[in-house]
């Protein structure tokens, strides 16, 4: 055979073997790009997760199971099931998640459980608002919480006070207080996930040889490092309640418990809510 | 009617107007001749037909009619120019199709090449291949730069052509390089980042050139914009300019340089030198032979891509305001870097590459050595290897492994979980991510998982290099003895875990350090 003839007759098998391995790749494609959009959703979702966790969780809680008297729960079944309903969206749920988180809340929807953190209640998060994220960012967030939605188990509601709300004057005369019916409130309000469960604010009960809240309010009044007001112990978890940065304990950071309370409960509710945490001696 | 009818009129007929159509399309060849050249039979007609294709049609035209015997020898060229102009049309023809689905806007530019990865049929084969095209043209523009070298070729009268071989190697970088933007991932942002930064090191015209460059002090859309315009427009009309120029000096001039053994200088035997000299015809003789290597380049590249798993990576988008760890350059630059790390930004990132460029121009004046063959020219062979060594070395201490103090514990865990690409713990399969809480040196690290039908040996692999690693800067002295290093792998969402790498430690002066890092892992992220 000349050179010419064999590199011809080798240009055509390699040729078909070239065409066969374009057409071997083209039968796998579907798959192939499946695979990448998967694996592009997961990227997505795993960016959320981040930003989630620096930017939202603080608020709407790690698990996004939310904070009763600060933000309200994302990873619940009746934000996914009923939210778009309760107020008029016409756009997807990813629509809903991307315009609220991008351009914020000026009022809360659910002032008297969900008030936010105050004026606004939600802060813009997308950089064409003012935010610190690109919408891509914020894209990636919703990815994230979208992925809650097969999994989302109903938030109870917090209850809603009856009757007007309490204020921050801390010498306001209470009516006699039920221990009984403030525990139920303090469960209720999700006090307990940081006061009793975590360490995350001071703890309730005795615990480690320290006293519990009851004998420490009575103590703290006297201590020298104390900036409030107070002069009772019912005066001071008033104060602790509706103004909490007054006096922060020394060892947890200020702006942790919300400060919402004022405007969340009754003065009956306070009253029963001082009865209890006094019994806890 | 039966005169018309008659059946081998009508056939000659048929022939001759069917002959005349070829000779129109292929400027000149008829039927039999096409045949007798398929055959590698002499040519059927005279004057010799095969040269006349060389006037008549343009294609052929730019094309010698024939080589010298001794210039086809492969061991002699090795292709290597042939190659890198084949893998420019490859960029050219995969790059035509990619500029459809792109948007050059930083909005826009990595979700394009989400979805073409996602969406388009043969989107992530033509992205591969673009990319694999671009790193094989560098590497095949290098060679044949070291081969004209090493074979002296580049003297005389073909030293303008050595010139414009120069031109094309900076042509071929930039090209590569402002292509590295345009995905707009993490990579391509902090690696043109770098990049742009060495021009803003450049006395007087520093800045500006970096402000022109970058169309403000921080690369954004502009700087994109002009990346792309760059990379699309300007350089391959460039790069099309200056081949045409440097073809056509090989081509028409003074052709393929023969092995010096076979020229005046050389001492083969006066009947080798006259066959060396012998004509081997463009047609057919190199035409088949090139179809014959295109067919193999294009093969061998797409073998690459499709079986043997070659991809172009894509990191995170880019994101300005989070510098990545293990920011490198593409490895054609990996030597550059390492220069950097030697000097100063203006002397090693300025003022040498210059000497550099000014140095391999000025070759053919400098050497005034008339002979061609190796052992004549010892001096300049010698230093040619040498730069190729240090080349090789300066690459080496351009990685960011080499010669950057990092913090032991970031180190550890930048190993182990990289913020870009793909670490060990990225590698471990998703139901091998147990939760629990793992120490170092208290969590055995075999039978991990004994409820796994097959254990979790990955992750048995990643707390034993994460055991390894901290000993071995314990045993070392660059952390204290009362290191305490945990990784927490805990269930955060459906298929989605969050593994955290916690080390802790008392610095000399007794303070509690604390380095950590965490990392979601989603079941569906695959691989790279």
């Amino acid at each position: 055979m000349k050179r010419i003839q064999l590199e011809i007759f080798l240009g055509i098998l390699i040729a078909l073997a070239t065409s066969a391995l374009i057409i071997y790749y083209g039968v796998t494609e579907p798959a192939r790009m499946e695979t990448n959009a998967e694996a592009a959703q997961a990227r997505e979702i795993e960016v959320g997760a981040a930003l989630f966790e620096a930017q939202c969780s603080r608020c709407h809680g790690t698990q996004g199971l939310g904070i009763p008297g600060l933000c309200p729960p994302l990873n619940d079944r009746n934000f996914f099931d009923n939210r778009l309903n309760e107020v008029g969206w016409s756009g997807s749920i990813e629509d809903y998640i991307v315009a609220t988180a991008s351009s914020g809340r000026l009022t809360s929807t659910r002032p008297q459980i969900y008030p936010g953190q105050g004026t606004p209640a939600m802060p813009s998060f997308s950089d064409e608002f003012g935010g610190p994220l690109r919408p891509d960012q914020i894209r990636s967030i919703a990815a994230f919480v979208l992925n809650w939605q097969d999994t989302a188990q109903l938030v109870p509601v917090p209850t809603l006070p009856a009757g007007p709300t309490v204020g921050t004057d801390i010498t306001k005369e209470l009516p006699q207080g039920d221990a009984q019916s403030g525990e139920g409130l303090a469960t209720g309000l999700g006090c307990t996930a940081c006061h009793v469960l975590t360490q995350t604010g001071p703890t309730w009960p005795a615990k480690d040889g320290q006293p519990g809240v009851g004998t420490r309010a009575a103590e703290r009044i006297q201590d020298p490092n104390y900036t409030g007001k107070a002069t009772t112990p019912e005066e001071y978890l008033f104060e602790s309640i509706v103004d909490p940065n007054v006096y922060v304990v020394s060892g947890f950071p200020p702006d942790v418990m919300p400060q919402t309370y004022a405007n969340q409960l009754t003065d009956q509710n306070m009253a029963d809510l001082i009865a209890y945490l006094l019994s806890l001696k | 009617m039966i005169k018309s009818l008659n059946l081998q009129d009508t056939r000659k007929k048929f022939s001759e107007a069917l002959d005349h159509r070829v000779r129109a399309i292929t400027a000149g060849l008829g039927i039999t001749e096409l045949g007798a050249i398929l055959r590698g039979d002499p040519p059927t007609e005279r004057p010799n037909p095969r040269y006349k294709v060389h006037t008549t049609s343009f294609l052929f035209h730019i094309r010698p009619r024939y080589y010298e015997m001794g210039s086809t020898i492969f061991s002699h060229t090795f292709r290597l120019g042939f190659f890198t102009s084949l893998f420019f049309f490859v960029e050219l023809f995969t790059g035509l199709i990619l500029m459809v689905y792109y948007t050059p806007s930083p909005e826009k530019a990595y979700l394009s090449i989400v979805d073409l990865m996602t969406n388009v049929p043969y989107g992530e084969f033509l992205r591969n291949m673009h990319r694999l095209g671009a790193e094989a043209m560098v590497i095949f523009t290098v060679l044949h730069m070291l081969r004209t070298y090493l074979t002296g070729s580049y003297k005389k009268e073909r030293s303008f052509t050595w010139l414009t071989g120069v031109v094309l190697l900076g042509i071929t970088l930039f090209l590569s390089f402002s292509g590295y933007l345009l995905p707009w991932d993490q990579l391509a942002y902090w690696a043109v980042t770098i990049g742009t930064s060495m021009a803003e090191a450049a006395p007087l015209i520093g800045n500006q050139t970096n402000l022109i460059l970058r169309g403000a002090p921080d690369i954004a859309a502009n700087g994109l914009l002009r990346f792309y315009l760059l990379h699309v427009v300007l350089l391959p009309l460039g790069a099309i300019l200056v081949i045409s120029i440097h073809y056509y000096k090989v081509s028409r001039e003074h052709g393929i340089s023969l092995p010096a053994k076979y020229t005046d200088e050389g001492n083969a035997s006066p009947e080798k030198k006259k066959w060396a000299k012998t004509r081997v015809d463009f047609l057919p003789d190199l035409f088949t032979s090139e179809i014959f290597w295109t067919s193999l380049g294009l093969f061998l590249t797409i073998l690459a891509i499709t079986i043997m798993g070659y991809r172009a990576p894509l990191e995170h988008v880019a994101n300005p305001q989070a510098t990545p760890l293990d920011t490198k350059a593409p490895w054609y630059f990996w030597w550059l870097q390492g220069m950097l790390k030697l000097g100063d930004k203006t002397l090693m990132g300025i003022i040498l590459p210059t000497i550099i460029i000014i140095v391999l121009v000025a070759i053919p004046y400098i050497d005034r050595n008339p002979y061609r063959s190796l052992y004549r020219r010892p001096l300049a062979v010698g230093m040619g290897l040498l730069a190729v060594g240090a080349l090789i070395v300066l690459s080496y201490m351009g990685l960011p492994q080499f010669g950057i103090e990092q913090d032991p514990a970031t180190r550890t865990v930048q190993d182990l979980a990289p913020m870009e690409g793909t670490g060990p713990i990225q590698k471990v399969p998703f139901d091998q991510l147990q939760t629990g809480a793992y120490i170092v040196n208290e969590t055995p690290t075999s039978d991990l998982c004994p409820n796994l039908d097959f254990g979790c040996p990955a992750l048995e692999s990643v707390l034993t290099q994460y055991t390894d690693k901290i000993d071995g800067y314990v045993s070392a002295g660059d952390l204290p003895q009362d290191t305490q290093a945990t990784m927490v792998i805990e269930d955060w969402q459906k298929d989605l875990k969050k593994v955290t790498f916690r080390i802790t430690w008392t610095d000399s002066d007794g303070k509690n350090k604390e380095y950590s890092r965490e990392v979601f892992l989603h079941a569906m992220r695959g691989g790279e």
